[in-house]
């Protein structure tokens, strides 16, 4: 949505806010009329992924990549970033294969920055993670790879610097998810990295159909892998503490991962999908370790008792009630999972209209966002199947899949997909999805990478017809991405919560700012942040429809 | 009594509705006196003036006998067929009714009687008349073949048995009718029995396909699943074109967990004979199995087509729609199949199921315990009262439900999985372990790739 267009909205809302006020508890715009228009082409972005296909297929090819909204030149305006794969034991390319770092032009298009960046990088890429990792004020990039991955320090002079040896963060195996969190609330951000499966070329299992055509196998022919924790040492280093904290002593096949606060009590907890294995809650224990309770809880198997191929997983309150619940999206036939939170570390599985609408359908990224700016979490889902020789042996599920869009409505979700936009009845092999406001609108916009194809950036149109507030939360004493801190908010007789979070979707990033949606009210009548250190902001009567920078213990700085 | 000279009259059509035909078979045979030349002669008149439906002529004929003698019950039980003839069933049933009391031996007026007992819908009435008749002829092969179906749809097995059985004695019983005293045998979990008559049926027709299931469901009944796959093997070799064999080559190989052929031979019954709502209704449960949800759903929607009010469409529609996740309209369509079967466990017990996926495990309580009150043997019921008892953290109930359901069935993983979560709830790791242990070892054993292991 352009910014021209938004006074005349911004009218339309205040004369309908009147009657909105008198018949709803909560302001609920005509969500049909909240459309995402495909605008790859034109922004400029022609980067496509390629996944290194091979007739051996070989498991990596078929579950990158992933993407990134990152402001990496601290403009102001979200950038982008695609990882692709590259050189690897199974995988030498014809020409070297790279990433991408488009730099945003503020106008709707981007320029491709990626090799004054410093960000091509050859290995087998996966996802991303960008937070600021040595709070210096520049966001910092994590890529993780079948193989290496790879610390990016940004130089905050347009560029970056490959500084993972130095680091130690290098994690060689085959990594997906990262997770920038405070695990022992320290005020610096600690690194979670997803292992998948033991795999090498010599390790690739042979299946095959009844014609000899080789597929992806299932992950179950291999072994699982521990995932990583890295304690940030505050001087450009890590420490690995995975079998301290009690992460090692589970290996999985992990795809997403999610930080949040399931138990409210102040210290970020870890959702870890699996594949073919039983998905890991780690529920942190003040910060000294962790303690998988996914069985117990009720999230780490179906209620059958099997286990489900998890691979996107987002965490968010969606009903409300104060506490974060859990989605889990999984493979065809299987269902995705929508656990609500019970209050006490135990869930409930109620994916209602969701199992409806995703039972042949294989999802990646997930992402819980409020794309009507009515203050409750919606719900995005990027789909695609990992075998592309499906159709062969399955004629109900398809390889390209649609993304599935869900508008919250309280306590439910109702599918709202084929009201939102032209390229919502279009199939892709979608897998990664970030969310963030390219152009700075006030709703949020989509970026989806699609394994070996091009990927999709996403205009919201119509999401700023509800009144919002976004915050950038600068700490001082909490970790630099505010991850954990509470945020409250009170418009009207709306009322809102959220917890920051990290990670969550697949192999991406989302943008670091928070979008407060506040229906038809005019202004924020009470805002409060509860930072991870412990610092409690209040501030009363703030303006709507603006960007506002709240620094810990401090306040607004200044509006943008 | 005329006795003498056999005339076999005509087979008389019956016409009741537009579309409707039904036939009143032909009358066997029509004694009368060598020494009454003209009695016989009208009675030939009137017969043949029958087969040609001049009705009116043949009932001049048949008045003038009655005018001399109100009780000769050759012309009553033709006259009797004119009336049958001119839809006139009362008179007709009357006029069959009057020659059989005239002469108690008249097997033709009987099985007249027979006919117009049927076709006004009173099995009772013709399975005495039947009954009757074998008395009388026990070689009447007719007889036998119109009793058999009548006194299994009247769920007179007993009688049935008895019937046959006598006639097995005195006489050669054909392949059908051995079958389907093999297939009663069955029903009473008779197996030797039901081996007995079914082998008798193999000695006629070695390749009678429904003789061969009947063998298989008898190694089912038995628990010997590799003779009854053998004989599944066999079967498949002799399965015509009969849709009624196919269908029950689909009930065996369902039995024997081939889905898939099963699947076929209903695919194919179907094509034999497509307005056969239990047929699709088999269809329906086959695509359960494999599983694919899509094409159950309408198969159990076409059987709905048929027959709007089929019970059991409803019901594995109902499940159908709830495997799917779409609750609403599996509810609507389980309390409609309540409608018309109130009392199926399985339908309150897939209520509940919906209940607790919406999230309301009392109400999903109360409906599982309504389906223990109709069927107490109901396993799965424990371990989804048990899961609802978990999920209201009822402890102390949910491990009572989850007991008693692995011990009811040992070997469903599903509740060792949840009685895993409730241990490691009760902070019990031990026997959340346990139970992890067997379920992950039941699992492996039932695992079935669903794509070419490498």
């Amino acid at each position: 949505m352009k910014q021209g267009k938004l006074i005349g909205l911004l009218v339309l809302a205040l004369l309908t806010s009147v009657t909105r006020m008198a018949s709803q508890a909560r302001s609920t715009p005509s969500a049909a009329t909240v459309t995402f228009e495909d605008i790859t082409k034109k922004s400029g972005i022609t980067w496509i992924h390629n996944n290194a296909q091979s007739a051996a297929r070989h498991l990596p090819e078929t579950v990158g990549g992933g993407c990134a909204f990152v402001d990496y030149d601290n403009d102001g305006w979200l950038d982008i970033f695609f990882v692709n794969s590259g050189t690897s034991d199974f995988f030498t390319p014809a020409t070297p294969l790279r990433n991408a770092l488009y730099r945003n032009n503020r106008d709707g298009t981007f320029t491709d920055v990626t090799v004054q960046a410093g960000v091509t990088n050859d290995s087998f890429g996966m996802g991303v993670a960008v937070a600021d990792y040595d709070g210096d004020g520049f966001q910092d990039l994590y890529v993780t790879s079948y193989g290496r991955n790879t610390l990016y320090k940004n130089t905050g002079k347009g560029a970056f610097v490959d500084v993972t040896n130095k680091a130690g963060v290098g994690a060689p195996g085959w990594s997906t998810c990262a997770v920038w969190v405070d695990f022992d609330n320290d005020g610096k951000l600690d690194l979670f990295v997803s292992s998948f499966v033991y795999y090498d070329k010599t390790l690739n299992v042979l299946c095959a159909d009844e014609q000899g055509r080789r597929y992806y196998c299932i992950p179950r022919h291999y072994k699982p892998s521990p995932s990583r924790l890295f304690r940030n040492n505050g001087n450009g280093t890590f420490t690995d503490v995975s079998a301290d904290a009690g992460i090692a002593a589970f290996p999985g096949k992990s795809f997403g991962a999610v930080a949040t606060d399931i138990n409210n009590d102040g210290w970020m907890d870890l959702f870890v999908a699996n594949d073919t294995m039983p998905n890991f809650l780690f529920v942190n224990q003040a910060g000294k370790k962790f303690e998988e309770v996914g069985l117990a809880a009720g999230v780490a198997f179906s209620q059958a008792g099997k286990p489900r191929s998890g691979m996107g997983v987002d965490a968010a309150d969606y009903d409300g009630d104060g506490w974060q619940d859990l989605f889990v999206a999984n493979i065809d036939y299987e269902f995705f999972s929508l656990y609500h939170n019970n209050k006490d570390v135990t869930f409930t599985d109620e994916p209602r209209e969701i199992a409806a609408a995703t039972q042949l359908l294989s999802g990646w990224g997930v992402r819980f966002f409020d794309y009507d700016n009515d203050s409750d979490p919606d719900l995005l889902l990027v789909n695609g199947h990992p075998d592309d020789f499906v159709e062969m042996h399955n004629a109900r599920v398809k390889y390209k899949e649609p993304m599935v869009m869900f508008l919250n409505t309280g306590r439910h979700f109702k599918n709202v997909t084929e009201s939102s936009g032209a390229v919502f009845t279009k199939d892709f092999s979608g897998r990664g999805l970030a969310t963030g406001d390219f152009d700075n609108d006030g709703d949020l916009d989509l970026l989806v990478s699609n394994n070996r194809e091009a990927p999709l950036l996403l205009r919201n149109d119509g999401g700023n017809r509800n009144n919002w507030l976004g915050l950038q939360l600068v700490a001082t004493k909490s970790n630099p991405s505010a991850v954990g801190a509470s945020i409250r908010w009170e418009a009207g007789i709306l009322k809102g919560t959220r917890l920051k979070t990290a990670g969550g979707s697949y192999l991406s990033s989302h943008d670091p700012r928070e979008i407060l949606g506040v229906g038809s009210a005019l202004k924020v009548t009470a805002l409060e942040i509860r930072w991870p250190s412990g610092q409690v902001d209040r501030l009363n009567n703030l303006p709507v429809n603006r960007y506002v920078t709240l620094i810990e213990g401090k306040g607004p700085a200044a509006q943008k | 009594m005329i006795a003498g000279k056999y005339y076999h009259l005509i087979a008389i059509w019956l016409v009741l509705a537009p579309g409707q035909t039904v036939v009143v078979p032909r009358t066997r045979t029509v004694v009368v006196a060598q020494t009454n030349t003209d009695l016989i002669n009208r009675l030939e008149t009137a017969a043949t003036l029958i087969r040609d439906d001049k009705l009116v002529e043949a009932e001049r004929q048949l008045t003038i006998i009655l005018k001399s003698n109100a009780n000769q019950p050759d012309a009553l039980n033709l006259l009797g067929a004119v009336r049958a003839k001119q839809r006139r069933l009362d008179d007709a049933e009357r006029l069959f009714s009057r020659a059989v009391t005239a002469n108690s031996s008249l097997i033709s007026a009987r099985m007249n009687l027979v006919q117009v007992y049927l076709i006004r819908g009173k099995p009772d009435n013709a399975i005495s008349e039947l009954l009757e008749v074998l008395r009388l002829d026990p070689t009447n092969a007719e007889a036998f073949d119109k009793l058999h179906p009548l006194l299994l749809s009247q769920k007179r097995g007993d009688e049935f048995i008895k019937l046959i059985e006598q006639a097995k004695t005195s006489r050669a019983v054909s392949s059908s009718l051995l079958i389907s005293l093999g297939d009663i045998y069955l029903q009473k979990r008779n197996a030797a029995k039901a081996e007995e008559n079914f082998r008798l049926a193999l000695d006629q027709q070695s390749d009678n396909a429904d003789a061969i299931l009947g063998l298989a469901q008898v190694a089912q009944l038995t628990g010997d699943r590799a003779t009854a796959s053998a004989y599944l093997d066999r079967a498949k070799k002799s399965v015509v074109n009969s849709a009624g064999t196919l269908h029950r080559f689909a009930i065996v190989a369902w039995e024997a967990d081939r889905y898939e052929e099963a699947n076929l031979a209903l695919t194919q019954a179907i094509k034999l004979n497509p307005k056969d709502p239990t047929f699709y209704v088999a269809l329906g449960n086959t695509w359960l199995k494999k599983p694919d949800l899509v094409e159950a759903e309408q198969a159990f929607r076409r059987a709905l087509e048929l027959q709007s009010d089929n019970p059991q469409a409803q019901m594995y529609l109902g499940y159908t729609l709830f495997l799917q996740g779409k609750y609403p309209e599996a509810r609507q369509q389980l309390e409609k199949s309540l409608l018309k079967q109130p009392n199926v466990p399985q339908t309150f017990y897939y209520l509940g199921l919906i209940s607790q996926e919406e999230g309301h495990d009392q109400s999903a309580i109360e409906l599982f315990s309504r389906t223990l009150q109709l069927e107490s043997s109901f396993a799965d019921i424990h371990f989804a009262l048990g899961r609802s008892y978990l999920t209201l953290k009822n402890y102390t109930r949910a491990q009572e439900e989850l007991e008693l359901a692995v011990k009811l069935k040992p070997d469903d993983p599903k509740a060792h999985y949840q009685l895993a979560v409730l241990y490691a709830r009760l902070k019990d790791p031990q026997r959340s372990q346990q139970h992890m242990q067997i379920m992950q070892r039941l699992e492996e054993a039932a695992k079935s790739p669903k794509k070419p292991t490498p």
